[in-house]
């Protein structure tokens, strides 16, 4: 069931509006061609918002869909084509087709089952790409339905024009379809499922890392976006009632794809403005095609000025407005003036008991069981083994390339460990899908911020939220609370990327959050901030793990923090573990004093490049010393 | 046997030209991330390229270097007036940009060029066949394979034995620590082009060799197989390029010899169908480029 929020149902009408009223206009003072250029309109349009679903929140352009609206167009036209017609162009049908004509609606409706069948069966391949790779398998797609509907002469005609298709879609037809894309599109993007697959658009293994199962969600929204597809080739089929493969490759894939990105590809309100400015660009050119005639001057015919057209405008998008046209937020959420209709009514309800984030209850405990990890020969981690217990804080350290980032990569199942076990509460999880592991109650955050930078604060937090919500809860309060324990409260509205440096840090830290994790692995969390921000994230980081009672682990060079924060440090040293203790024990080891400074040898001469009374200092201070801080604050 | 044989160098001459386009693109793309749709354009240059040299009077002999120097040309030319300013964009820019500039080439080619085919002179000492060991072997066919062989030779010879060869390895590695290094960005790029420009050209004219014609759709169709026959060896990679080149060319050789007749004009479907299936197994491709993510 999908419950559509008032935002969402008030972006609709935003959206639909501009296009009732060029219907009403065109159907009163242009009635004849101002009404067809409408419904070819209106046609297009639902194609582009096809293209759009997919391409829009899953960040893959798809060559593909036009082949959607060419299986739409023949198998709606092979039903509802006239009988007698069809005797004579297509004598080779099978005796049940060709007894067969249906209305418009019906027929579309078993075309579209046609579309989803192949949807499925394409998308299964298709969704296991990403990037550059699945754009070209689409193309493989479009290639092979050309192909196809070439060959398959008895059905097609070939490359022959397939004709006598009734023609029984006009504007009040098409329009009712271009408003309904226009809901369904929108409803997509701004429920959960949208929002996750626009989250994996921005980054693949953040969006794992919050319980994302990637392609799943390609999946839905290629088979969604085929639908919408097909529907508009049945619509174009009978809109011009004559037609042939060719009518759908790339030529019109070619002009689909510049009405998508001129818009903004993110957004429906983009692609409804990208489709009107295109459309308008070619009815122009068009009129220039053929020659022009100026009195004394007459300009030649010029082949394919649409598609010089049509190609600059997408080179200006692409040279210039990268985010096309609108950006990437819709049109309704920029007008400040809706606001106050998508007010939350009931008032900010966060901090309300009832919606705490609660990490589920039960002792045990996370643990780490002989975990290695082997990068073809190089063994990059060897042998961890510790426990990480609720309400602990757990710190990591070690010289640069000691297996650190690894180890947590191997916990969270990013990077699945070659060998040994991860259980919480007794349960493996080393062996479940990536996705899967947030879901089981361990969020992360990464050393290089991954954040969804297109998205909302507060979107950003709700991908998580929404991975672990309970029924009939709203994602969205969780995440709020998230956001409000890091002191983000007032920025949900901002774009993630255009936050601060700090700021970023803490989001990933509310994102895990709202996973409602039982514990978290932090992977340098101050690094790059500076002392007063290190000293406010010690805070948060303190009072969350006590009012949840949250194992954290966390990988940090500086060891203020650490020894400050921690209960227990494991030390790592090329991949093997060296140590595991209170900090002031490990600060006294001989095996990490040696990790860090080195063995007290006799001074040779002036090659060592260490300072030379590095060994001679006191463990405790040489740990603190700066100098001592192997990895630089780049990370 | 004997008609295994002659399929086989079938496929050998057919695989062997998707591999020079998928090696080309698989150039550019290790470098910049770019998927170059404008590719087929390269191709069409050359084939228009030995027709003007041929109309201008010049040898055959010449006019061959001549048209793959004029792909090389618009590959250079290409980059520095559409790629360059969207160095370093995502995937999807690059994409779509390519996307646009290949339309609208083929528009200039339609109107300034010829809309319809342009027929080819090619000598008489080329359309023969010659007989090795009870095969015959047409001279275009045999040649084609040969020249295929030398280009990969060369290549190779190229990309490890000279410094630029090397900046452009360890390019398609890390960019930003070979510009460290002191390579020029601009040069890496521009040589990454005139390598995809020469592999396009040549294959461009061993296309229009075995067909005898021009026409502005002409690299279009072949350079969209090379496309997937990329992805199918690994995006990026280079001997998964070829050995995807090889396998397209294969399947579709071997499906038109043993498909029935009546699926014969399904064949291309066929091919790309039984392709695709192949990243069912292989999601990044055959010999896929091991990705270093830092996280």
């Amino acid at each position: 069931m999908v419950r559509a929020r008032r935002e969402t149902v008030i972006g609709i009408v935003v959206t639909s509006l501009p296009i009732v009223a060029a219907a009403i206009i065109a159907a009163l003072l242009f009635p004849g061609g101002g009404e067809r250029i409408i419904a070819l309109f209106s046609i297009y349009l639902v194609a582009v918002l096809g293209i759009g679903i997919y391409a829009g929140n899953s960040g893959i352009v798809s060559f593909g869909h036009v082949g959607f609206m060419a299986i739409g167009a023949y198998a709606s036209g092979l039903l509802t084509i006239n009988p007698v017609i069809q005797k004579t162009s297509l004598p080779h049908l099978p005796q049940w087709l060709a007894d067969m004509q249906l209305p418009f609606i019906p027929a579309l409706a078993a075309a579209l089952l046609v579309v989803v069948f192949v949807a499925v069966l394409i998308g299964i391949p298709i969704a296991r790409l990403g990037g550059s790779a699945a754009s070209i398998a689409t193309l493989g797609f479009l290639i092979i339905v050309h192909v196809v509907l070439v060959a398959s002469t008895n059905f097609t005609r070939g490359s022959q024009t397939f004709f006598g298709i009734p023609r029984a879609v006009g504007l009040w037809m098409a329009l009712p379809f271009a408003i309904g894309a226009v809901a369904v599109a929108r409803i997509y993007r701004d429920s959960t499922v949208g929002l996750k697959l626009r989250a994996s658009r921005e980054d693949e293994i953040a969006a794992t890392a919050v319980g994302v199962n990637v392609r799943l969600h390609r999946f839905v929204s290629w088979v969604l976006g085929a639908v919408l597809a097909g529907v508009a080739g049945a619509l174009l089929a009978h809109f011009i009632g004559a037609f042939s493969p060719k009518d759908f490759y790339f030529n019109l894939t070619f002009m689909l794809l510049a009405m998508l990105i001129l818009g903004g590809v993110t957004t429906v309100s983009g692609a409804v403005g990208g489709t009107a400015l295109i459309m308008v660009l070619v009815e122009m050119l068009r009129k220039f095609e053929s020659g022009l005639d100026l009195g004394p001057i007459s300009l030649p015919t010029v082949f394919g000025l649409t598609d010089i057209g049509v190609g600059l405008a997408i080179l200006v998008v692409m040279y210039r407005l990268k985010d096309g046209l609108f950006g990437v937020r819709e049109l309704d959420e920029r007008l400040k003036f809706l606001r106050r209709f998508t007010e939350n009514p009931n008032g900010v309800r966060s901090g309300s008991p009832e919606t705490h984030i609660s990490p589920p209850t039960g002792d045990g405990a996370l643990r780490i069981e002989n975990v290695s990890k082997t990068f073809s020969g190089l063994v990059a981690l060897e042998n961890a083994n510790f426990n990480i217990e609720p309400g602990m804080v757990i710190g990591l350290i070690g010289p640069n390339g000691a297996g650190k980032s690894t180890l947590i990569n191997s916990i969270s199942g990013i990077v699945p460990p070659s060998t040994g076990r991860v259980l919480i509460d007794g349960r493996e999880i080393a062996s479940l899908p990536t996705h899967a592991v947030p879901v089981a109650g361990l969020g992360r955050t990464f050393q290089n911020i991954r954040l969804f930078r297109n998205l909302t604060v507060l979107e950003n937090v709700v991908v998580a939220a929404s991975a672990v919500r309970r029924h009939g809860e709203d994602p969205r309060d969780g995440a709020r609370l998230a956001l409000a324990e890091v002191g983000l409260g007032e920025y949900v509205d901002q774009l993630a990327g255009e936050l601060s440096y700090g700021a970023q840090r803490r989001l990933e830290i509310a994102r895990a959050l709202a996973l409602k994790p039982r514990y978290l692995l932090l992977d340098e969390p101050a690094a790059g901030m500076n002392p007063a921000e290190t000293e406010d994230l010690m805070h948060v980081l303190d009072r969350i793990r006590s009012r949840y009672r949250l194992g954290l682990l966390v990988v940090e060079h500086d060891l203020k923090l650490i020894m400050r924060l921690c209960d227990k440090v494991v030390v790592l040293n090329k991949g093997q573990q060296i140590a595991v203790g209170a900090p002031a024990e490990v600060q006294s080891d001989p095996a990490v004093i040696e990790a860090y400074v080195g063995r007290r040898r006799p001074a040779v001469s002036g090659l060592d490049p260490r300072p030379k009374n590095a060994a001679s200092l006191s463990a405790g201070r040489s740990l603190q010393h700066p100098a001592l801080k192997p990895e630089g604050d780049l990370g | 046997m004997d008609m295994f044989l002659q399929q086989l160098v079938n496929a050998l001459s057919l695989g062997g030209t998707y591999a020079l386009l998928a090696l080309g693109l698989a150039v550019v793309f290790s470098i910049m991330g770019l998927i170059n749709f404008a590719h087929g354009e390269l191709m069409t240059a050359a084939g228009y390229g030995l027709i003007f040299s041929l109309l201008l009077g010049v040898p055959f002999a010449l006019a061959l270097p001549a048209a793959v120097v004029v792909a090389i040309l618009l590959a250079v030319l290409m980059e520095r007036v559409a790629f360059r300013s969207v160095r370093g964009a995502s995937g999807t820019t690059l994409l779509l940009t390519s996307f646009a500039v290949s339309a609208i080439i083929r528009v200039l080619f339609q109107n300034f060029i010829s809309a319809r085919p342009m027929a080819v002179r090619i000598p008489m000492a080329l359309s023969g066949t010659i007989e090795i060991a009870g095969l015959h072997l047409g001279i275009i066919q045999a040649i084609s394979i040969l020249v295929t062989i030398a280009m990969l030779v060369g290549l190779n010879l190229f990309l490890h034995r000279t410094v630029l060869g090397r900046a452009m390895r360890a390019a398609a590695e890390d960019f930003a620590i070979v510009r460290l290094m002191g390579i020029r960005a601009n040069a890496v790029v521009a040589t990454a082009f005139a390598i995809s420009g020469l592999l396009a050209g040549v294959a461009g004219v061993l296309w229009v060799a075995q067909r005898g014609s021009v026409d502005p759709l002409m690299g279009f169709l072949p350079v969209l197989k090379a496309f997937i026959a990329a992805i199918i060896g690994g995006l990026g990679s280079l001997s998964g390029a070829v050995a995807g080149g090889f396998l397209l060319g294969f399947t579709e050789v071997f499906l038109q010899a043993f498909l029935p007749e009546s699926l014969l004009s399904y064949r291309d479907a066929f091919a790309i169908i039984l392709v695709i299936a192949v990243l069912l197994y292989a999601p990044q491709g055959l010999l896929a480029r091991r990705t270093v993510v830092k996280l």
